[in-house]
């Protein structure tokens, strides 16, 4: 009946009632995940939210929407399942064939006809859907809600889609013939803008349709993910415009990629990485990197997932989940029952096939998402892939061989590149020059773990003779500045574990998830630094950073003296950006109590 | 409007510069109207711009150069 096993479950099993009473019928789709009941009913909400509720556009035209994707990818099962919706809302067997095989749209607006087209555009070629494709829709009269619900459908049809490829389910009635069509764009629309292929990243300009303010107090799931995560996602902040949409979303998130009973959370956010980086979807790349990093996992390692992940130090067996991974979720015309006996050999059981098949459908709908409204990144994508942003055209020219990017992870763009070879290669002038480069980026680094400026003078000379030593291992995977960061970090910790006084950076200790709220809240006077002298303040500020626990210390810093980005910072100090962002804020209200007294309207210097 | 936990639930990107204009019009109105966040803010913009433009840390050539010289020179003396 499907590529897995199967397993009876109760008849008064919640998703199965709710489809017995849409539907009439229980879908093979869903009795083919019975192994893991969770996944159903993550798929049910995503259905009923999406699918099965009228909303800004009608059921009928959502279920055209479904089968018109389903029969572009030639997908028997999602083809008789949308035939059989279409035909209990009241479309002829006479109407559904025409709707498959003809380019009948005689009956159809020009608002249907365009957002048909669109959601065929974004199911097949997300990379190319740009702002114009949305102002077309508007032209033909489609409001945001419609246009939100036209992605967030289109995305679900591209999850069950992942689904009928990976599990193989026998379709639930009478198999239709499927000629390839392709539907023409509606009369007085720019003909240009529904066109697969050349597209600009200039262009690219979102978030497509408007997002309210959603408050976590109001919305309860924004609360979880707050917690969870340490911030809302833009992805979900995009989409505030339907919270009902949202929140199914978010379910779906909960019960697939938060349980730890089958794939681990790391298995699940590599393979998360490895299909988006496919999928040239850098603002899923950069989040699953961060996500990842948070997990504690280096951004180098990350990066080379990214890039391509048979050079990074996974297991063989995980490597080859994710070759599994990445055929379904990118290359699904050529995956096959053979496969999954494949990933069988690796001892991988039916419950983490099945659970892994469903985290790339899970993928794939963000995926076609994130692109369909533009959603702005979060955090920036590693340095490696920068060339290969979700603007490149495809699909003819995507770098993508065996269905990956194939650029070397060792060419991250490096000012210091030609100088680090040169000092791998033995000249000392070039380690000399490099360092002197390089000399308060070191030496603030030293400061922000010991505390201790003196201290920290004189541990640059240990920094300096261990980053000579290893530079022959230096291999080009993050900038010369970073790897000279880390052998300053360890020097430091080095002397720290020297004097017993280790003070973790590490993520994940309770202080993070504790609220930090300020004290002082007396007005400050305009330009207050005027009263001062600027070594005063210079003082009060090295006074005050200096007085910061190690982990505050760090990230300001980091961010605020040395003026890395956040990005930088996280990767610098191997922590989450979530994490550096959390304490830079913290560690900027320390300051911020500790600067007060100086600097209040209630303040007045005798030199003023 | 916003209470004053919604406003520090977003503090921190609001400081960064890096929120949505739906939001950063809620955040404004929000702060326009309420002194207590309007101090927070202002102060921490503040607290911003005195700590980036202090130049604190800044490790003196007289005080580098010698400790580059020290290491260059033993690292050629192992050379040769």
């Amino acid at each position: 009946m499907s590529f897995l096993r199967v397993v009876q479950l109760d008849d008064k099993f919640g998703p199965f009632v709710a489809f017995r009473e849409a539907l009439g019928f229980v879908p093979n789709l869903l009795r083919a995940q019975t192994l893991l009941p969770r996944v159903i009913e993550a798929q049910a909400k995503l259905e009923s939210a999406v699918r099965l509720r009228a909303g800004a556009i009608s059921r009928i035209q959502k279920e055209r929407i479904l089968l018109s994707v389903a029969a572009d990818r030639q997908d028997i099962y999602c083809v008789a399942d949308g035939s059989r919706a279409l035909s209990s809302l009241g479309m002829s067997d006479g109407q559904i064939d025409d709707l498959l095989n003809k380019d009948c749209h005689e009956n159809r607006s020009a608002a249907d006809l365009a957002c048909l087209q669109f959601c065929l555009k974004l199911s097949r070629q997300a990379p190319s859907v740009r702002s114009e494709d949305i102002e077309g829709l508007r032209e033909c009269g489609l409001d945001d809600e419609s246009i939100l619900e036209a992605v967030v459908l289109t995305a679900l049809a591209v999850y069950r889609g992942t689904l009928s490829v990976g599990l193989g389910p026998e379709p639930d009635f009478a198999a239709r013939k499927i000629t390839s069509r392709r539907v023409d764009p509606p009369r007085g629309v720019g003909s240009q803008s529904f066109l697969p292929g050349s597209h600009d990243a200039s262009q690219r300009k979102g978030p497509y349709v408007p997002a309210p303010y959603l408050s976590p107090k109001t919305f309860a799931p924004f609360s979880i993910v707050q917690k969870s995560h340490g911030f809302i996602p833009n992805f979900f902040r995009s989409q505030t415009l339907r919270p009902d949409l949202l929140e199914a979303e978010l379910d779906a998130v909960d019960r697939v990629l938060l349980p730890e009973d089958v794939l681990t959370r790391a298995q699940k956010e590599c393979i998360l990485l490895a299909v988006s980086a496919a999928n040239l979807n850098s603002y899923c790349v950069a989040m699953h990197c961060n996500l990842l990093r948070g997990l504690g996992m280096s951004a180098e390692e990350g990066d080379q997932i990214a890039v391509d992940y048979h050079l990074s130090s996974l297991s063989e067996a995980d490597r080859a989940l994710l070759d599994f991974a990445v055929k379904l979720g990118v290359r699904f015309s050529e995956f096959s029952s053979e496969d999954i006996v494949n990933l069988r050999r690796f001892g991988f059981t039916e419950e983490q096939i099945l659970e892994c098949e469903v985290v790339i459908a899970l993928n794939n709908f963000a995926n076609t998402l994130q692109m369909g409204l533009g959603i702005a990144p979060d955090f920036e994508p590693p340095l490696v892939l920068e060339q290969n942003k979700v603007h490149l055209p495809a699909p003819a020219s995507r770098p993508i061989e065996g269905g990956f990017v194939t650029r070397s992870p060792t060419e991250v763009r490096d000012p210091d590149a030609g100088l680090v070879a040169q000092a791998q290669g033995g000249q000392l002038e070039a380690f000399e020059e490099l360092v002197r480069r390089h000399s308060q980026l070191i030496y603030r680094s030293l400061v922000a773990i010991l505390g201790d400026p003196v201290e920290a003078q004189d541990a640059m000379q240990d920094a300096l003779l261990s980053a000579f030593q290893h530079i022959a291992g230096f291999q080009g995977r993050s900038k010369f500045s970073t790897w000279l960061v880390s052998i300053a970090r360890n020097t430091a910790f080095q002397r720290l574990r020297g004097r017993k006084e280790v003070e973790s950076l590490n993520e994940g200790d309770y202080e993070e998830n504790r609220d930090f709220r300020p004290r002082q809240v007396k007005a400050w006077q305009d330009n207050p630094e005027q009263f001062y002298s600027k070594s005063e303040v210079r003082q009060l500020v090295e006074r005050g950073i200096l007085g910061l626990p190690a982990k505050y210390r760090a990230v300001v810093m980091l961010r605020d003296i040395e003026q890395l980005s956040t990005d930088e910072v996280s990767r610098q100090l191997g922590l989450s950006v979530p994490t550096v962002k959390i304490r830079l804020l913290r560690g900027r209200l320390m300051l911020r109590e500790w600067l007060s007294p100086h600097f209040t309207t209630s303040v007045r210097r005798a030199t003023s | 409007m916003i209470t004053c936990d919604e406003f520090f639930v977003e503090f921190g990107d609001y400081l960064e510069n890096r929120v949505s204009p739906e939001i950063r019009k809620e955040l404004e109105l929000h702060v326009s109207q309420c002194r207590v966040c309007h101090v927070l803010y202002d102060s921490s913009c503040k607290t911003v711009k005195i700590v980036t433009e202090s130049g604190s840390f800044d490790l003196p050539k007289n005080v580098s150069d010698p400790i580059i010289d020290r290491v260059m020179a033993r690292l050629r003396k192992d050379r040769s």
